[in-house]
């Protein structure tokens, strides 16, 4: 059977609808949990007969008590049957789709997504008035041009749907509906049975500070643990998806592959290490840019900038670090690119080039000079007063100070900033993005243009996508290997950081 | 303005390596030291006294225009060495400084070997050509400042792994090295244990003979153990200043006399 | 115990050695001299490619706020625009805009005879193509807004072509004219004639401010609207996502976390979050909320989500400190007259700690409004002509930010799009000197009250 293709410009009809009456669900439970509070404080009140000091604590606590009972467990049960449904409903309507689609895991992917869509169009066809309720669950594709008939009402589908595939839609359809109205009951129900719990559990001596604290306490929890489920879900976003690809493309070729060169159809060459070396040479150009501006700046700033000089410059420089990097790159495309080909890269013969290695490499260095500066002046002011006075005093110059003393004893706190500004720089998107070139190259010429990591990402990943193939998927394997590297240079940083700072406290 | 009971200020006959005259410190608005006149005696140690914020050490760093190094530090007045006025535009401060050295409060070793601490001086004012030299100048430092013998197996070792009392030391040592013929030390004893304090107190001792040790403490019973010379700060006054025989024994200010017998202080 | 041998070195007078110029000082200083310079060459170099930097945006950008408009009397003719003459709505919305142009066509001729300027070098067909595509639309929507105006002559304000527009900008000029198939240089000297005649000049442009996006073919039609409006949005969400959520985990962090394991794991999540690239946020926002939760593509709301999660570590930081700030006397004294901790956090700390937290907040935001790939890779970058709609509903409508939408512009062929994504990069700097100047006087006026 072949997938019915479907144009990846059409919105999500369907998803829309959904929103809204699962946003119409929260705001009854919400509603429900306004008056669950009112109907606990009151209660409170009542069965402490308007006397306030028989409670074990103030009334609004059991308001807040009785809202919370209302609300958490409805909101939580809402929330599973959200994530939960889609699996159930897939597994169930896949019953209906022929083997040769349910064993191969790319079909159906692929057959599942036009399943949604027939499903969606067929609802959307009902609003419009286009086709029954009754019509909807029954038509038939033997009978009825099913693609024409939603295409009346604004659907496209790529290709004609098999009788499969409008079975497993019109099931899906009643099975989605069923389940919505299912699950729209239980949280009523669930809503209005807790208000009803809290009701029966407000007597004076219930507890209701310590409920609603430990509750508070929970979100506390939760709200922190938020970083450990982002850095969880950058991990399993991008594991799974470069599993899939090192699946249809070997790992070995892809590390070690000298020739990038994806092919629509097939065939591409996805080595990595053009890319790579791409990165490492901008960075590198970047880092010979930053680490001399940004130490000399802030050397000066610590030790010879008087306290106003100090007070002026200091935000100056760091201006730089709060524009947006897309100014960046449109400075390295318009200005910078330009410049470096007419006045270095034609005179010396070098190429023809705006964007290049040394456009992008210039722009970050200068992007990274405040990051490095400030990370330095902090180091440098960590130094204590006593080195410096110990160097004058034996009759050194400032800057035999500095260069003997002060920056050997600050030289870990800075290879850290150095390390961190480097990690940034290999991260960097939009500066290469705009400033770098597009093309996979490995060369020396630094003012050839060549292409990143990051740059590839972006490329692969928008515009047209096909998560099935290894074109698209490269992308994750790419955003994986740079979230391991930069990691590991943050890492590594922090941990030289760290030891330097000990030894000063 | 100047209250200074003046003693009898010879001490045999050294002859006079700095002058003070008419110091005046201003800390912003700060007046931290007022019109203070003294005169540094060669080849004898000088002890500053007094309670502290009195402004003996700022003194002590207006001797070596330390004071330069912070920003809002004003000095007026004239100190001259041999003669020759220090504040003088034709001075080179950084010249000064290697003439008149300095030990701190606080053993300051740089993050480096104990060769190269002590060799950091003679480096940096260009004064050997050899390694041979340098060598040498090491040697003679650590053997003066009595840390030779502590030292020698691991002069490459960082003069952080010393214990408090080497690393003063080592300081000592570090100063001696640039050859001063004026040896500043502010409160060199306070962060050491009795017997390091003993050790550089002796050192004291055997350094006067060569060049002039002025040395700042709150200690009063240190100042007499080591100094021939007393000045006595209140405030930002020099009270007194005298013999240190004299001033301990018979002060002739009653406010030096108070701060001896602990009434102030 | 002390070795006292002779000085290894002659001694020489102390004070004729203190004095400048004596020997080797020369050197020393000069070298001293140079690593200053090093220093304030570093520091004016820094400050000097910045100045460039704003300096050449704003030069291309600025003009972006002004554009050239044809300013003529055009007759509606009734029979073009109404043939059934019934002033009936639906009826006349059937008349295209091909037709209208017809109307502007005839007009601007007309306008030109009137004026007596000779026009013998360009055809009555180019002329009308120095009037931008987006015109009989303009007049079209004009018309059928009011159709009493069939019949009348109005005298109105269109849009000249892009490359009018950029012949008076200097982008386009007589020699570039000839070789471009869409201008040709007789048209530029009738733009002269116009503007001599008063017809054609160059004003401010409101439009760019208040427009959606344009195809290729029309830059001069192209505004910041939907991206201004896309962007309010994402501000919005993102401060309502990430304020709660980032000021209850600092409480929880500062106030509450014991000190074991799951503490450690938190902090160095957050101190790595902090330094992920955020391409990779991007890609964590298509896999998750994309493809995964099934969000619509390029919404406001996505957009927002991802870029939460990416300001969560900043806002998070700058609330720990600020809660760290408050003394502990002020705990003391609220846990002493018996409130529980919880009331302690909530009725003292908190309130203490929110002007920090407010300013900490902004920064964040201000940097969170300048952020770009992740939002490529979510599909804001597509071409979105449409205002989303109304919140809540408009929060996942496909839209597009101020960021984003300078890079797409930048990354179009016509050069008039590069002067609308200056324009659109100061528009940005705009709303970030907004919200820094906003922070720093925040941060003036609630500087420690203890």
């Amino acid at each position: 059977m072949v997938p019915v293709r479907l144009f990846v410009t059409d919105p999500n009809l369907s998803s829309q609808a959904l929103h809204m009456t699962v946003l119409l669900l929260v705001a009854i439970v919400v509603a429900i949990a306004v008056a669950a509070f009112l109907v606990g404080r009151q209660r409170a009140l009542t069965m402490a007969s308007g006397n306030v000091r028989q409670l074990h604590s103030l009334p609004n606590y059991y308001g807040w008590h009785a809202a919370l009972m209302a609300s958490i467990p409805a909101l939580i049960l809402l929330v599973g049957w959200l994530v939960v449904q889609p699996f159930v409903l897939e597994s169930r309507t896949l019953a209906f789709l022929p083997e040769a689609v349910t064993s191969d895991p790319v079909a159906r992917k692929l057959t599942m997504a036009d399943v949604r869509r027939v499903a969606g169009g067929l609802d959307v066809a009902v609003r419009a008035g286009a086709l029954t309720e009754q019509q909807a669950s029954m038509i038939r594709t033997e009978l009825t041009d099913v693609r024409s008939r939603l295409a009346s009402v604004g659907v496209a589908l790529g290709s004609a749907v098999s009788s499969e595939t409008l079975r497993a839609a019109q099931f899906y359809r009643a099975a989605a509906l069923s389940g919505s109205t299912l699950r729209n009951v239980l949280t009523l129900i669930v809503a209005v049975g807790g208000l009803g719990y809290a009701f029966w559990a407000t007597k004076p001596a219930f507890r209701a500070r310590n409920r609603v604290e430990a509750f508070v306490k929970g979100l506390l929890i939760a709200s922190a643990s938020i970083a450990i489920l982002t850095t969880v879900g950058i991990v399993w976003s991008m594991v799974a998806e470069s599993l899939n690809f090192f699946w249809q493309y070997p790992a070995a070729d892809f590390f070690f592959g000298l020739t990038w060169n994806p092919q629509f159809r097939g065939g591409s060459e996805l080595g990595f290490l053009p890319l790579l070396w791409g990165t490492l040479y901008i960075s590198f150009v970047s880092m010979i840019v930053a680490v001399p501006l940004g130490l000399f700046t802030a050397i000066y700033l610590a030790e010879y900038a008087s306290p106003k000089v100090r007070a002026w410059v200091k935000p100056l420089i760091e201006v730089i670090a709060g524009i947006p990097t897309v100014v960046f790159g449109l400075f390295a495309l318009v200005t910078v690119g330009p410049m470096l080909r007419d006045y270095f890269a034609q005179p010396l013969g070098l190429g023809n080039s705006g964007s290049s290695v040394m456009t992008a490499g210039l722009v970050i260095g200068i992007l990274n000079i405040p990051f490095i500066s400030s990370l330095a002046d902090d180091i440098i002011n960590a130094v204590p007063q006593a080195m410096r006075d110990g160097s004058y005093g034996l009759g050194a110059t400032k800057s035999e100070t500095v260069k003997q003393v002060i920056l050997p004893a600050a030289l870990p706190g800075i290879m850290g900033a150095v390390i961190l500004a480097a990690s940034r720089a290999i991260g960097e998107t939009m500066i290469v993005t705009m400033g770098a070139g597009a093309a996979a190259k490995l060369s020396l010429n630094p003012f050839e243009a060549m292409t990143t990591m990051t740059v590839k990402i972006v490329g692969q990943l928008t515009g047209d996508t096909d998560f099935a193939a290894p074109e698209t998927l490269v992308a994750f394997a790419l955003g994986i290997t740079l979230f391991v590297i930069t990691l590991g240079l943050n890492v590594l940083a922090l941990i030289i950081v760290r030891k330097y700072r000990e030894q000063y406290e | 303005m100047n209250d200074m009971t003046q003693s009898n200020v010879d001490v045999g006959a050294a002859k006079v390596k700095m002058q003070a005259e008419g110091v005046q410190v201003y800390y912003g608005t700060t007046h931290a030291l007022k019109d203070v006149s003294v005169n540094i005696l060669d080849k004898v140690a000088t002890a500053f006294i007094g309670p502290s914020g009195c402004g003996k050490s700022t003194f002590l760093r207006c001797l070596n225009r330390m004071n330069d190094t912070v920003a809002s530090a004003r000095v007026e007045g004239k100190i001259t060495l041999e003669g020759q006025d220090i504040y003088d535009p034709k001075v080179d401060s950084v010249q000064l400084r290697a003439v008149v050295g300095m030990v701190f409060q606080k053993p300051n070793p740089f993050p480096k070997s104990i060769y190269d601490n002590v060799a950091y001086g003679p480096r940096i004012h260009g004064r050997t050509s050899s390694k041979a030299e340098l060598d040498e100048i090491v040697e003679t430092s650590l053997r003066k400042a009595a840390l030779w013998n502590e030292a020698k197996d691991r002069l490459s070792a960082p003069g952080t792994g010393l214990s408090g009392g080497q690393q003063q030391r080592l300081c000592i040592a570090r100063a001696i090295a640039t050859n001063p013929q004026v040896l500043l030390m502010d409160e060199p004893c306070s962060a050491l244990d009795p017997i390091a304090t003993a050790q550089v107190e002796e050192l004291i001792d055997e350094l006067r003979h060569q060049f002039s040790v002025v040395i700042v403490t709150h200690s009063m019973q240190q100042a007499a153990r080591v100094s021939q010379k007393t000045a006595f700060f209140h405030l930002g006054n020099l009270v007194e200043y005298g013999d240190t025989d004299q001033i301990f024994t018979n002060p002739r200010d009653p406010r030096t006399e108070s701060y001896i017998s602990g009434r102030i202080g | 115990m002390t070795d006292i041998s002779a000085q290894p070195m002659p001694s020489q007078s102390a004070a004729a050695s203190i004095m400048v110029g004596s020997k080797g000082m020369k050197k020393r200083h000069a070298a001293e001299a140079r690593f200053k310079a090093y220093g304030v060459v570093a520091i004016v170099f820094s400050l000097g490619v910045l100045a460039f930097m704003l300096f050449t945006i704003f030069s291309d950008g600025i003009s972006a706020f002004r554009q050239a408009q044809l300013t003529f009397p055009v007759t509606i003719d009734a029979a073009v625009v109404d043939p059934t003459g019934t002033r009936d709505r639906d009826t006349m919305a059937k008349v295209t805009t091909f037709s209208y142009a017809k109307v502007l066509n005839n007009s601007i001729v007309a306008a030109l005879l009137a004026k007596g300027i000779p026009q013998e070098k360009v055809s009555d067909k180019e002329l009308g193509e120095m009037v931008s595509k987006s015109a009989p639309a303009q007049v079209r929507n004009m018309v059928l807004a009011d159709p009493s105006l069939v019949g009348e002559t109005v005298t109105i304000s269109v849009f000249a072509n892009g490359r009018i527009d950029g012949y008076f900008k200097g982008r386009v000029t007589r020699d570039t004219a000839s070789r471009d198939s869409n201008v040709s240089p007789a048209q530029l000297d009738l733009a002269d004639t116009l503007r001599d005649a008063g017809i054609l000049s160059l004003g401010w442009n409101s439009r760019f401010l208040t427009n959606s996006d344009s195809s290729d073919l029309r830059p001069e039609t192209a505004g910041l609207g939907v991206a201004i409006l896309g962007s309010l949005y994402l501000m919005f969400l993102v401060l309502v996502i990430c304020v709660p959520i980032g000021v209850a985990a600092s409480i929880y962090l500062e106030e509450f976390a014991p000190k074991n394991r799951w503490t450690d794991i938190i902090e160095v999540n957050i101190s790595n979050l902090a330094a992920v690239p955020s391409i990779v946020f991007g890609i964590l926002g298509l896999a998750l909320f994309i493809n995964f939760a099934g969000l619509p593509q390029s919404s406001a709301m996505v957009g927002a989500l991802v870029i939460s999660l990416m300001t969560l570590p900043t806002i998070i930081i700058a609330s720990r400190s600020s809660i760290r700030a408050v003394p502990p006397s002020i705990r003391d004294a609220a846990l002493g007259v018996g409130a529980s901790k919880m009331q302690t956090v909530f009725h003292h700390v908190l309130p203490l700690a929110a002007p920090g937290i407010l300013t900490g907040t902004i920064l964040g935001l201000a940097s969170a409004l300048g952020e770009t790939a992740p939002l490529l890779l979510i599909g804001m970058v597509a071409f979105v002509d449409n205002y989303p709609g109304a919140p809540i509903a408009g929060f996942f409508d496909p839209a597009t930010a101020l960021p984003v939408q300078v890079y797409s512009w930048a990354s179009r062929s016509d050069p008039a799009f590069l002067e609308r994504s200056s324009g659109a990069i100061i528009v940005l700097l705009v709303f970030l000197v907004i919200m820094n100047v906003t922070a720093i006087i925040l941060r003036r006026k609630f500087e420690r009250r203890w």
